[in-house]
């Protein structure tokens, strides 16, 4: 081979090289495949009650059985177009006398009622429940997903893998598993004894059996809540001492410790975690790049924002129910006892203990 | 030489390192989103302004949309910032004024100095609030938006918020499947591990929020700047606030569909960025103000990123010359070897961040375009640094930057 042919071949092999990774590239060029635009997740604005929504859509085309099954207090059965198989039931109690426990004690068919409903215990609904009236389910169930138009009551130890929503009250009892979203158009009621949630929301979250006339004596005058106040940026740890009055914003670049009885009129955080001593009153948000601990009987109107841990400890009230807010955390524990106004998210883990 | 070739190594290989510092902590770290959960609470009022230069194209799109966010309607006043339109833009605001009253007020603009920093800057005069976001006329918020990028400003120490952008018109062609990429990369991974690892997120001028008194103690908008998002930015950390990026909040834009007006928009971004860097750069680095040093190293890095670009082609060069020259054996191998470690290494450092990016995002077959951005970069390479070129020009001579606008593409709506 000659030398003009070896560097012709050279330069024709090293093309072919360069534009082998090409092909793929002008192959998705020329498909357009995979040319969509990301889909934008806030779209549905992260709406809690999302998937009970479409869920309630998805059941409509089921109404007219519901009310054939309530009128003739007969349980009907079929499948969706989707190849769900669905069990249509007439009458409340029948939930208990029908063999819903098969040997692996799961029910695997969706399940709907036009009237209230009863569940038997150890069973696994494996399929979302839908219940026009009230629903008590048994004890150690566990269950994908619940919609209840009415009160939504959950045995001891039970287990929701995805979501609940009622629209009326939502109780559960001790010992309980909430994964996903919980939400409520009334308010939620947990109780202690180790009861684990993710997400929370409702007019009104309770732990335990709080006092429901509580006496957050906040004597500090009104204040225009978001009129600019001035900021303070304090390098390392910073104290408001008890009964001390702090008006405006503070960032504290190390700890935050805020004294018993103190008030705030304004926004607080602390980089490296806050302190709230006992029956402190913040009228703006509390926030933490680290940890929180909010002592008892605490009264906080804004948002409370943890990075790593935040503990709730009893008596304490977040958000009121004029104005509900947020309180947010990988980790939460939370004291009986307490009440949050709006939403409850704990992003790993939450756990509702008598004492932390 | 070879000194000069030496120290152009070294800085190639520390963005080369941060490349795979930020790619790794987005695979693998702690995802900070310490705002993202607060759907419910006291929402404050808010100003939105809407930047709008010549925007008949796109107008209608953002203002319709802002007016069925989810924000209570009473805390929520629009102001589209109307900067010297000579098309239909007018007339398309007024409409909206008259079919929303009392949710938008326009800012009619005739005169001025121009850009978008004097626009923004005349325009404060209707805004009252605490909270300001700021939208750029081609972008189309989502229902939840709005919220999203208001809930940092509960927490005190936040001055600036900036929500990521992506391009709705991806499909279209080549560079803007190209851009798609760069975004991806940009935000997905780039910008959210500097938020992870608490550095320097980047203000991003458009789907943003800043604090009213925030801006007022850093002097406000700065009408000199070209790129007033990185002007705030620098501003905003040297005076104790911080700015946070938020991955979840995305918000739709429009991004260029030709060479021509892509090269401009980068060459503007060039400029811009060179600008804050010599104005911000040594002070951030060694003097005294509240970022920590974690923010002083990574913003200087941040504020170096367009410079790289006639570095890198400098240090080609040199490398070549090096070789050539044969100034010693052992250069020729270092010289050899820094184009060849920057080819395999530098350069792949770029593609794994965004890789990552499209891997994060869940769109895997469109990273079947990686190596075209190759193309996108060497376009990018010799814009940037046209750009700093004619930025030391204009500096020798005296002349004022030029703002130019980013051409739309979308078509008129009837």
């Amino acid at each position: 081979m000659n030398g003009f042919l070896s560097v012709a071949l050279l330069i024709v092999m090293s093309a072919a090289l360069f534009m082998l990774p090409l092909i793929p590239a002008m192959a998705e060029l020329n498909r357009k495949s995979d040319a969509q635009p990301l889909s934008v997740i806030q779209q549905h604005a992260g709406e809690i009650r999302h998937f009970a929504d479409r869920f309630r859509l998805y059941i409509k085309e089921l109404e007219p059985l519901l009310l054939q099954a309530v009128n003739t207090g007969t349980t009907l059965s079929g499948t969706l177009p989707d190849k769900t198989e669905y069990l249509v039931l007439g009458s409340g109690k029948e939930a208990l006398r029908l063999p819903l426990r098969q040997s692996d004690e799961t029910c695997p068919v969706l399940l709907a009622t036009g009237i209230d409903l009863s569940l038997p215990p150890d069973t696994a609904f494996s399929k979302d429940v839908y219940v026009a009236g009230r629903f008590r389910g048994g004890t150690k169930n566990r269950y994908r997903a619940i919609l209840g138009e009415k009160e939504v009551d959950l045995g001891a130890e039970s287990h929701v893998m995805r979501w609940v929503h009622a629209v009326g009250n939502f109780s559960a009892g001790p010992a309980c598993q909430l994964h996903g979203r919980v939400s409520s158009d009334t308010g939620i009621q947990l109780s202690g004894g180790d009861s684990t949630f993710q997400r929370l929301n409702a007019p009104q979250i309770q732990f335990g059996n709080p006092p429901m006339s509580s006496d957050f004596a906040d004597t500090a005058e009104p204040s225009d809540s978001w009129a600019t106040p001035p900021r303070l940026l304090h390098d390392g740890n910073f104290e408001i001492p008890d009964g001390q009055t702090f008006r405006g914003n503070l960032v504290a670049r190390g700890v935050l410790r805020i004294g018993r009885h103190a008030r705030i009129l304004g926004d607080v955080k602390g980089d490296r975690g806050v302190v709230v001593d006992e029956g402190a009153i913040l009228r703006g948000s509390l926030i933490s790049s680290n940890t929180m601990r909010i002592g008892a009987n605490c009264d906080i109107h804004g948002p409370v924002i943890a990075e790593k841990v935040l503990i709730l400890e009893r008596g304490t009230r977040c958000g009121s129910a004029e104005k509900p807010t947020t309180v947010s955390a990988p980790w939460i524990q939370v004291e009986e006892g307490v009440v949050v106004f709006g939403t409850l998210w704990a992003r790993e883990h939450g756990a509702v203990v008598a004492k932390v | 030489m070879i000194y000069v070739l030496y120290a152009i190594v070294a800085f190639i290989c520390i963005y080369t390192a941060r490349h795979y510092w930020f790619t790794l902590n987005r695979l693998f770290g702690f995802q900070r989103h310490p705002y993202i959960d607060i759907d419910t609470a006291d929402w404050p009022p808010v100003t939105i302004l809407v930047a709008a230069h010549n925007e008949e194209k796109v107008i209608a799109n953002i203002l319709s949309a802002l007016m069925t966010v989810k924000y209570p309607q009473d805390k929520m006043l629009v102001v589209p910032v109307n900067d010297r339109s000579t098309d239909g833009t007018r007339e398309i605001i007024d409409g909206f004024v008259e079919r929303f009253p009392g949710r938008i007020r326009p800012f009619h603009r005739a005169g001025g100095k121009g850009g978008k920093a004097a626009a923004l800057k005349d325009a404060m005069e209707l805004a009252e609030t605490e909270v300001i976001l700021i939208f750029d006329a081609d972008y189309i918020p989502g229902a939840g938006l709005i919220k999203q990028l208001v809930a940092p400003f509960f927490d005190p120490e936040v001055g600036g918020v900036m929500g990521r952008v992506v391009p709705m018109n991806c499909g279209t062609n080549l560079l803007t499947r190209l851009l798609d990429l760069e975004r991806a990369g940009g935000y997905q991974v780039d910008q959210q591990a500097r938020m992870n690892l608490r550095l320097v997120p980047q203000h991003g001028g458009t789907v943003a929020g800043v604090r009213l008194s925030a801006l007022h103690e850093i002097g406000g908008w700065n009408d000199n700047s070209l790129t007033e998002d990185t002007d705030l930015t620098y501003r905003l950390l040297l005076h104790g606030w911080k700015t946070v990026y938020q991955n979840r909040s995305e918000c739709y834009e429009e991004v260029p569909e030709t060479w021509p007006v892509r090269i401009k928009q980068i060459m503007r971004w060039a400029k811009g960025h060179n600008q804050a860097m010599v104005t911000y750069g040594l002070h951030l680095l060694l003097g005294k103000h509240r970022a920590s040093l974690r923010e002083r190293i990574d913003g200087t890095l941040l504020l170096g990123v367009y410079i790289m670009a006639p570095v890198t082609l400098v240090g080609w060069i040199l490398a070549l010359a090096v070789f050539y020259e044969g100034i010693a054996p052992l250069h020729g191998v270092v010289a050899l070897l820094s184009i060849t470690a920057y080819a395999a290494i530098g350069n792949l450092a770029a593609f794994f961040e965004i890789a990552a990016a499209v891997r994060l995002d869940g769109n895997r077959k469109r990273i079947v375009l990686l190596p075209f951005l190759i193309l996108g970069f060497a376009v990018s390479i010799f814009s940037v640094s046209r750009a700093t070129i004619a930025q030391v020009k204009d500096a020798l001579t005296g002349a004022e930057f030029h703002w130019d606008k980013t051409e739309r593409f979308r078509k008129v709506p009837s």
